[in-house]
C-alpha cells in the first residue's frame, strides 16, 4: 500500500494553509517580554548554568549542525541560540548581577522575535551540537527552554500553535480524533483484519498516530499484522492512541501533560505492562524519557519505541521474518529523536539483519547522524521550508554515497520530510518505514 | 615601591578575589539545582557525568577533520600553560615559598623553552581563529579577547623575566598575571573549572538514554 503522494500533497496544503492564520497577538510587549524572562529563568537549572559559563564561544558546535553546515551562515551557530538566555542568567541569577546589568543589555521584543527564528526554524533540537562540542555544552536542552519562552510570549510559529492547540482542546489532530480513529479500526476490520480495540484488559497498548491514520496506512496496517503475529495480549485505545505530543515540540508543558496523561489513562485503565509508540520521532522521548518527569513519579509501564520492540521479539523468537535478500540495497537514517535522544541505535538494525537486506550504511550515522531538518515540529513552519530544504541537501549527498536504492527509517515526520525533500529536488530515493517492512514481510 | 606592593598587598588582593570569585560562580550555578530524573535509565548517571569528562578530552572520529586546527592549537596551547604554570622553575619555587610550603622537580630549560613556543603557538592559532572565522568572530565578546590579551601578556613578560633575569620585568609579569588572576572569574577563563560540571552534566543525561556523549 504505497503512500498516496495525493494525500501528502493535500496533508501538505492544509500546513499550508495554518500558516496564514496567523493573528498578532494582543497583549502589551513588555508583559510579553516579561513572561518569556519569567519562564527562561524557570528552565535556568544547574545544568543550563554550567553550560552557559563554560562555553568559549569557539564555534565548534556549527560544524556539527547541519543547519550551519548547509549555509555556512554564522548566525545558526548553536549556541548562539542561547544568548539571551546567558544574557539572563548574568543579569538576575548569576553573581555580580548589579555589574552585569551596567555592562549587559536587557531582552527586548526586538531580540525575541529575532531569537523565534533561530530556535524554531534553524534547530530541530536534535543534539548533534552537544557530540562535538569540546566543553560538554547542550544546546538543545537550552533550546527546548527557549522554545517554552518563546511560546509564553506568543512568539510560537501559527502552524505549531493551532495544531498544538487543537490537540491539547480537543484531543485530535488535523481533524483526527477518537471518532475518526475508531473508524479507520472499522474500515480496517472491514477488509478481514482482527483488531482488538478499547479492550478492558490487555498486556500492551499499541499507539498510532495521525500521520499513519492518514498517510501511512501501511505501518498501522503492519502494527496491527505484527502484533497478530506474534500472538500478544494487545489492545489499541480509542481515547489514547495518539503517539504524536505537540506540546513536547512546541515547549509547553501543559499541552505536553494533557497528550501524555491521555496514553496514560489508557494504559492504566487496561492494565498495560507495556506501551509501544509509534514509529513518531519525538514520540518516543516525550513519554519515555518525560513522561515520569511530567506526573512526577516513575510510569507503571514501559514505553518502547517500535524498532525497540521488533528487534525484542525477533531475539525472542516471537517475531519471525522472510528474509528479503541481499539484492535490496537499503541505508538506514537514524531520527534523532529515537537515536541521539532516544538511545535507540542498535534495534533497527537487529531488524535490518533479521531481513537479510544489505545494509548500506551511511557516514555519518547512528548517534552520530545528521538531522533530516524536519524534526521538533519544523516540518509544520511553513516560512523554514527554504532552510529546511537547504538542510536536505546534506541528507542527499550522505544517501548518494551508500549506494543504497532506497532508504528506511522508523519515523513518519522524518518520512514526510525525506518525501518532501524528494519533491523539491526531483530526488528519487524512496523512503519507507521500519514497520511496514517488516510487516510486508512477515513469515 | 610598585614591587612591594605587587609582592605583597595587591597579590594577597588578587589571589583573594580570584578564590571567592571562582566559588561564587560556582555556588551561584550549583544552587540552582536539577530537577531529579525519575525514568528508568538505561545506564547509570554517574558513570555517565564521569565517562563524559575524560573521554571529551578526545574528538569524535566523526568530527575530527572538521576541528583538526582547532584540536591541534588547543592542545599546544593548553598542555604548553600547563607545563609552564607547573613546571617552570620559578613557579615551582612560588609554590614552595609562598602558597604551599613545599616544591617538586621543575622542568629544565630546554622542556620550558618546548612549552612555551607550544603555547605561543596555541594561542595565537586560536586568537587568529577566533577574530578572522566568521562564526567564532560572531560568539565572541569583548570578554573573550581581553582574557587573551592578558594570557599572552603573562606568558610574553614570564619568558622575557627569565630569559633576562631582570627584576622589573618580574615584577611587570607577577603583575600581569594578579590582573589576571582578578579578570579571571569574571570571563570565561572559568571554563578551566566549569567544563568538568558542563561535559558531566551531559554525559549523566545521554547515559540515563543510553547513549555515550
Ligand atoms: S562548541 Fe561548545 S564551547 Fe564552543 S562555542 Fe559551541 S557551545 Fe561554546
Ligand atoms: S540541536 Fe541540532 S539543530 Fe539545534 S543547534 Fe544543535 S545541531 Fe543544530
Amino acid at each position: 500500500m504505497p503512500v498516496d503522494m495525493n494525500v501528502m500533497r493535500g496533508f501538505m496544503e492544509q500546513i499550508q494553509q495554518l500558516g496564514q492564520m496567523d493573528v498578532p497577538s494582543e497583549r502589551p510587549d513588555e508583559e510579553r517580554v516579561d513572561t518569556a524572562k519569567r519562564v527562561m529563568l524557570e528552565k535556568l537549572d544547574t545544568a543550563l548554568a554550567v553550560d552557559l559559563e563554560a562555553c568559549v564561544h569557539c564555534g565548534l558546535c556549527a560544524e556539527a549542525c547541519h543547519f550551519y553546515l548547509s549555509t555556512e551562515d554564522p548566525r545558526y551557530v548553536p549556541v548562539r541560540k542561547l544568548e539571551l538566555m546567558r544574557r539572563l542568567y548574568r543579569r538576575e541569577r548569576g553573581p555580580l548581577r548589579w555589574l552585569y546589568r551596567l555592562t549587559t543589555r536587557d531582552i527586548t521584543m526586538d531580540d525575541l522575535e529575532e531569537w523565534q527564528e533561530l530556535v524554531y526554524d534553524a534547530c530541530t533540537v536534535c543534539q548533534r551540537c552537544s557530540l562535538i562540542c569540546p566543553m560538554g555544552v547542550h544546546v538543545a536542552a537550552g533550546v527546548a527552554g527557549m522554545r517554552a519562552a518563546m511560546r509564553a510570549a506568543d512568539l510560537m510559529p501559527v502552524e505549531m500553535r493551532f495544531v498544538g492547540q487543537e490537540q491539547s482542546e480537543k484531543g485530535s489532530l488535523f481533524g483526527v480524533g477518537s471518532e475518526e480513529f475508531r473508524q479507520a479500526i472499522e474500515e480496517l476490520r472491514a477488509s478481514g483484519l482482527s483488531i482488538p480495540l478499547d479492550e478492558p484488559r490487555a498486556d500492551i497498548l499499541v499507539l498510532s498516530a495521525v500521520t499513519d491514520i492518514l498517510l501511512f496506512k501501511d505501518t498501522l496496517v503492519s502494527t496491527i499484522r505484527i502484533m497478530n503475529h506474534i500472538g500478544a495480549s494487545w489492545t489499541f485505545s480509542s481515547q489514547g492512541y495518539e503517539s504524536a505530543n505537540f506540546g513536547y515540540m512546541a515547549g509547553d508543558e501543559e499541552w505536553q501533560c494533557a497528550a501524555s496523561k491521555r496514553v496514560y489513562d489508557a494504559a492504566v485503565a487496561c492494565g498495560a505492562q507495556t506501551v509501544i509508540v509509534a514509529e513518531c520521532g519525538h514520540a518516543y522521548p516525550a513519554l519515555r524519557w518525560d513522561g515520569a518527569e511530567l506526573f512526577g513519579k516513575p510510569l507503571p509501564f514501559e514505553v518502547l519505541a517500535p524498532a525497540e520492540f521488533l528487534a525484542r521479539e525477533i531475539v525472542a523468537g516471537r517475531l519471525k521474518v522472510k528474509p528479503i535478500g541481499k539484492q535490496k540495497k537499503v541505508s538506514f537514517h537514524d531520527p534523532c529523536k529515537i537515536g541521539r535522544v532516544g538511545g535507540v541505535v542498535d534495534a533497527p538494525r537487529v531488524v535490518l539483519q533479521a531481513l537479510g537486506v544489505d545494509l548500506r550504511e551511511a557516514e555519518p550515522h547512528g548517534v552520530e547522524n545528521l538531522c533530516c531538518g524536519g524534526g521538533a515540529g519544523n516540518f509544520l513552519i511553513n516560512r523554514g521550508m527554504p532552510l529546511r530544504q537547504k538542510a536536505f541537501e546534506l541528507k542527499i549527498r550522505q544517501y548518494d554515497a551508500t549506494g543504497a536504492d532506497e532508504i528506511v527509517t522508523s519515523c513518519d515526520s522524518c518520512q514526510m520530510n525525506f518525501m518532501a525533500g524528494s519533491m523539491m529536488h526531483q530526488w528519487n530515493k524512496p523512503i519507507e518505514g521500519l514497520v511496514a517492512l517488516v510487516g510486508q514481510n512477515l513469515a | 615601591m610598585f614591587a612591594e606592593f605587587v609582592d605583597g598587598p595587591f597579590w594577597y588582593f588578587s589571589a583573594t578575589v580570584f578564590v571567592v570569585g571562582v566559588v561564587l560562580r560556582l555556588f551561584f550555578a550549583l544552587r540552582l539545582g536539577t530537577p531529579r530524573p525519575l525514568s528508568r535509565p538505561r545506564e547509570s548517571a554517574s558513570r555517565g557525568f564521569i565517562r563524559t569528562v575524560f573521554t571529551r578530552f578526545i574528538p569524535r572520529r566523526e568530527f575530527f577533520p572538521r576541528m583538526r586546527l582547532e584540536v591541534i592549537a588547543g592542545y599546544a596551547f593548553h598542555l604548553g600553560l600547563f607545563a609552564l604554570l607547573f613546571f617552570a622553575a620559578p613557579h615551582v619555587e612560588f609554590y614552595k615559598e609562598r602558597i604551599l610550603g613545599f616544591g617538586w622537580t621543575p622542568m629544565p630549560y630546554w622542556a620550558f623553552i618546548v612549552s612555551a613556543q607550544l603555547a605561543f603557538a596555541g594561542l595565537l592559532l586560536l586568537w587568529l581563529r577566533r577574530v578572522l572565522h566568521p562564526v567564532s568572530r560572531i560568539l565572541s565578546d569583548a570578554g573573550d579577547h581581553i582574557g587573551t590579551i592578558l594570557v599572552f601578556l603573562v606568558m610574553l613578560t614570564g619568558c622575557l623575566a627569565l630569559a633576562e633575569f631582570h627584576d622589573s620585568l618580574r615584577v611587570l609579569h607577577f603583575f600581569l598575571a594578579e590582573l589576571l588572576l582578578i579578570y579571571f572569574p569574571f570571563s570565561s577563563l572559568m571554563h578551566t573549572f566549569t567544563f568538568v560540571l558542563s561535559r558531566g552534566y551531559l554525559g549523566a543525561g545521554f547515559a540515563r538514554h543510553g547513549v555515550k556523549a
